[in-house]
């Protein structure tokens, strides 16, 4: 209802904010790559409790993106966020092959959500200036993102600090959206 | 064989357990895994591709001809194969037969050490027992000998508390000599103070003293002045009297002058008598004289009255005649008539006139007479006066000589008189000033001797008390220094006491402290000695429980031993079916092959006369196209045919596990049933192997989730984490392995409804299985994220407020119909018109409602 509600509101005022989720475990750098994309700078965070929400313009499109916690105690309250969705980033640490598990674990759990099932997703193989970063297809394969059926994803290189592969990543994104509206 | 491998692969992990193993096995897998995908995609590939037919065509003749490049490979591939394959089965054999001939071998030895390690050990345990209780006495006696040192070390503390103790009162006595030497100076700068203040005194009874000569310089000065007034006045005086002298000298002088003066005055007066008694003489006459010219004058006067009297009688007489000649002519004229009386008149008349004449002529006489007289006696008169005047004169002139003479003397007189007055009051004066001068100048003299008296009396006072001051002031020094010197020497003395003593004390202390030194080094040495026994103790003791542990260990391993050589052997029956498997999967594998290759051959050929007939007849296009169509039915007919021939070449392999020789192209001889079983077996045996993979990989996952939160907590030693890691990484590589043998399987729970998936649980349960210690963090935290979260709620944007209220009621685990009212009011809030949504009812359900099931 809400969601028929605001895309009403919308309507009336012509173009949709695209509504972006950005997720991933905690450390991933969630937060630098919503500040990298919002004003360019990298800025230094603190581990975020609760979220960030920024509108981001790129290519004429509005994007209103969330930045979601990924600590552990908090990652629950991911769900609360889901509804009206258009994209979720998944911001993977490619440097932390430990966790890399868990990371797959939130993810298919966020993908089976019902609220999620026309998301589009974008993986960002985040802190690829690290020297023992896994590479893309490393992620993906680790991610079990080629076992995905009925979802459009991509996974990026990216860097947030240098400012690396984010430009096509929302290259890709506000292609992906505009073919999809 | 497979287990001969497995128990290599042990060994190595327990050998080298580096994580850099962990890419390289994983590597290893992925390298199979890769080569099946490719294979997958390939078929999507060809599947998804169905649009154009010309260019499908050619894809399909390049595919053709891929297929038969890979159709060469694959045979070459399967000759290879076949050759390892037999290969393989040989050494497998072979492998077998060692193997178990090696297990059953490395069993008994394995036994027989164990019995043997067994002994040993308790052997050993025994000798070291032993050898610990008498390692145990030795340090028994060593503690004993170092308790003996203990106490003689801690005799030697007493001794050096003591030696403290005597520092402490020798460092009191020194403060307090110092203390004392401090008030002694004290009071020696206060007695010199003092005599610094009586030298004061001194100095300014001194400068008094010069004050008081000076005072007597002064007054002797005033004193010489005096005399030279004295002198001066005495020199005065002999002049005052000289000069009375001189006066009186004078005085006497004139006094005889006087004298002389008086006997001239005598003479003047006797003179002057004789000359008065000549004026009285001559007076006399004069008087005489005088009687004379008064009677004469009376005589006059009478004769003057006589003669008035008589010219009276006669003017009467006259004044009568006339009357009687007035009565006679009267008469006369009354007598003629009165002629008679007239001429009797006349007659009387002429009598009266005759008698007047005669009267007259007696006057005229008289008169006469008178005047004669008076003439004589005016003559007279005058002859006298002329006498008077002589005399007179003459007296005069002698009244004047005298007078002259009077009063030369007497002016004489009055001068020297005045003199002499002047003289004796000057005298007079002159000896009143001589008088006062010596009244004075005794008086100056007495008041002089006086004030001398007293100022020397002053002076000598001052002097005796300046003196006696000083005097007693240089008693006093005396005394004082004296004082001071004995005090000195006292204090030297003192001090000199002192510090031998002190000198005595440092040497004791000295003594004291190197025995003290010897003692601690000695102590040190014991304790040293003590410590590397407890080290050695504590080693033993680590050694006994490290042996201990070995002991347990090795039990444990030979357990674990006993119960992985039964599971080996259980793989190994469960790896020999999967070989088996294998087997029959890679038979029918070339059946397929052989099937395709058919297939495509057939293909070709028609692929091939289609296109002779595509290029010899372009204007049969549409026929073409439906031959094609035709064409591509039949393919897919081939390929439904294909699917059947790999059923009927699945359902046809002879897949024999315990045959040797496999190595039969076609159509085994082995029934249908047993493959179907085998692989349903295998699928059953894989389905459980994913699902332990998964459960393995939760559990990984937990495990890691704790280990975190454990190393964030409770900051763990890396020690303890790497060991837990080593473990991991034993866990990992197979774990990882079979993950990626399970991957094309789907997802866990991905069929499950919009409800909270079982991946979502686990995770959750994981965050609930935390410790007590981390529930309360995480309480905080949600706290610390409900905050932020209202706080975003309150201050964002509607529409972003908005996606904000599933979090907020979440997190405050609002009932439906709380969350419902809030999103419409937000809705109400953020359009123009609308209805404000009732509030119905909603203010207490927080007692009946129904809280979400995920919180």
């Amino acid at each position: 209802m809400g969601g028929f509600f605001s895309s009403l509101f919308s309507g009336l005022f012509g173009t949709r904010e695209m509504r972006i989720l950005i997720l991933g475990l905690d450390g991933a750098g969630k937060t630098t790559i919503l500040y990298r994309l919002q004003v360019g700078e990298v800025v230094t965070t603190i581990p975020t409790i609760g979220f960030n929400v920024e509108t981001v313009t790129y290519k004429n499109l509005k994007f209103q993106v969330w930045d979601l916690g990924g600590q552990t105690s908090i990652r629950p309250y991911w769900r609360c966020y889901y509804s009206n969705t258009d994209a979720v980033i998944y911001v993977v640490d490619s440097s932390d092959r430990d966790r890399m598990g868990i990371s797959k674990s939130e993810l298919v759990a966020m993908l089976e959500e019902e609220e999620l099932k026309k998301a589009i997703l974008v993986v960002f193989a985040n802190k690829q200036d690290m020297e023992q970063a896994m590479t893309p297809t490393e992620v993906a394969n680790s991610l079990g993102l080629p076992a995905l059926k009925d979802r459009k994803w991509q996974i990026f290189k990216t860097s947030a600090t240098k400012g690396t592969g984010l430009d096509e990543a929302m290259e890709w994104l506000v292609e992906s959206l505009k073919s999809r509206q | 064989m497979m287990f001969a491998k497995l128990k290599k692969k042990i060994a190595e992990e327990a050998a080298t357990p580096r994580p850099g193993r962990l890419p390289r096995s994983y590597s290893k897998e992925s390298i199979t895994s890769v080569g099946a995908d490719s294979g997958d995609d390939f078929a999507s590939d060809g599947s998804s591709s169905r649009d154009d037919l010309s260019s499908q065509i050619l894809r399909r003749n390049d595919q053709i001809r891929k297929l038969e490049a890979k159709l060469s490979d694959y045979a070459e591939q399967l000759r290879l194969m076949q050759k390892t394959k037999e290969k393989l089965e040989n050494a497998l054999e072979k492998h077998q037969d060692s193997s178990m001939r090696k297990l059953q071998e490395q069993n008994e030895s394995f036994q027989a050490n164990r019995a043997k390690m067994a002994e040993g050990m308790a052997l050993a345990l025994e000798k070291k027992d032993q050898e610990w209780m008498e390692k145990m006495s030795a340090l028994e006696k060593d503690k004993s000998a170092l308790e003996a040192r203990l106490d003689q070390s801690l005799s030697l503390f007493q001794k050096r508390d003591e030696q403290d103790e005597l520092e402490g009162f020798q460092m009191q006595e020194l403060a307090k000599v110092k203390h004392m030497l401090l008030r002694k100076e004290e009071q020696l700068n206060l007695r010199e103070r003092e005599l610094k203040l009586r030298g004061e005194e001194l100095n300014t009874a001194r400068v008094t003293l010069a004050q008081t000569q000076d005072k007597l310089y002064e007054l002797g000065e005033e004193h010489e002045e005096m005399l030279g007034i004295n002198a001066q006045l005495r020199a005065h005086r002999d002049k005052l009297l000289r000069e009375k002298e001189e006066a009186e000298w004078r005085i006497s002088n004139l006094e005889a002058r006087e004298e002389e003066l008086q006997q001239l005055i005598q003479q003047v007066s006797d003179d002057f008598q004789k000359a008065q008694s000549d004026a009285n003489s001559l007076q006399k006459s004069m008087e005489s004289l005088q009687a004379e010219h008064d009677d004469l004058k009376l005589q006059h006067e009478q004769h003057k009255g006589k003669a008035a009297v008589t010219e009276e009688e006669r003017e009467r007489l006259l004044a009568d005649l006339q009357e009687k000649a007035l009565s006679l002519e009267r008469r006369l004229e009354a007598n003629l008539s009165q002629d008679e009386h007239f001429q009797e008149l006349l007659k009387e008349k002429s009598l009266l006139v005759h008698r007047l004449n005669e009267t007259r002529g007696e006057l005229l006489e008289e008169r006469t007479k008178h005047t004669t007289s008076v003439s004589t006696l005016e003559a007279q008169i005058s002859r006298l006066n002329t006498n008077v005047s002589e005399l007179q004169t003459l007296l005069r002139h002698k009244d004047d000589s005298s007078r002259s003479y009077k009063e030369r003397t007497d002016t004489q007189i009055a001068d020297l008189e005045q003199k002499l007055s002047h003289t004796a009051e000057r005298s007079r004066s002159l000896e009143q000033q001589l008088e006062e001068k010596e009244a004075h100048r005794e008086k100056v003299l007495a008041e002089w001797a006086e004030e001398r008296e007293r100022l020397q009396q002053q002076v000598s006072m001052q002097r005796q008390r300046g003196l006696e001051k000083t005097a007693k002031l240089d008693e006093e020094i005396l005394v004082l220094q004296r004082e001071r010197e004995a005090e000195i020497s006292l204090h030297r003395e003192n001090v000199r006491l002192l510090e031998e003593q002190k000198a005595a004390l440092m040497k004791d202390r000295a003594e004291l402290e190197n025995s003290v030194e010897k003692l601690n080094i000695e102590l040190e040495n014991s304790k040293a000695e003590l410590n590397s026994r407890q080290t050695v103790s504590v080693e033993i003791a680590k050694a006994l429980e490290e042996t201990r542990k070995q002991r347990e260990e090795l039990q444990q391993q030979v357990s674990k031993m006993s119960e992985s050589v039964l599971r080996a052997e259980q793989e190994a029956c469960q790896l020999s079916e999967q070989v088996g498997v294998k087997e029959a999967e890679l038979s029918r594998l070339r059946e397929e092959l052989e099937t395709v290759r058919c297939s495509l051959s057939s293909l070709q050929v028609e692929c091939e006369a289609l296109r002779r007939e595509s290029e010899k007849k372009d204007d049969q296009i549409e026929s073409l196209h439906q031959e094609i169509l035709t064409h591509t039915q039949q393919a897919e007919a081939n390929q439904a045919q294909e699917c059947e021939a790999q059923g009927d070449v699945e359902s046809g392999t002879t897949a024999q596990p315990q045959d040797e020789v496999c190595v039969s192209e076609q159509n085994g001889s082995v029934t249908v049933g047993d493959v179907d079983e085998l692989q349903k077996e295998n699928k059953e045996l894989e389905q459980q192997l994913s699902e332990k993979n998964k459960m393995i990989k939760q559990l990984q996952q937990r495990l890691t989730e704790l280990k975190r939160t454990l190393q964030k907590e409770l900051k763990l030693k890396p020690d303890a984490d790497s060991d837990s890691k080593e473990k991991l990484q034993e866990l990992k590589p197979s774990s990882e392995a079979l993950l990626l043998a399970a991957a094309p399987t789907p997802p866990p729970g991905s069929g499950s409804g919009p409800g909270p998936g079982p991946g979502f649980a686990a995770v959750t349960s994981q965050t609930k299985v935390t410790n007590s210690s981390d529930l309360t963090d995480t309480r905080e935290i949600n706290f610390e994220y409900l905050k932020h979260v209202v706080l975003k709620f309150m201050s964002s944007r509607e529409a972003e407020a908005f996606q904000l209220i599933r979090a907020v009621s979440v997190l405050l685990h609002f009932t439906r119909e709380e969350e419902d009212m809030l999103k419409q009011t937000l809705e109400y809030k953020m359009s123009w018109f609308g209805s404000k949504p009732t509030p119905k009812g909603i203010v207490r359900p927080s007692i009946s409602g129904t809280t979400s099931s995920w919180m």
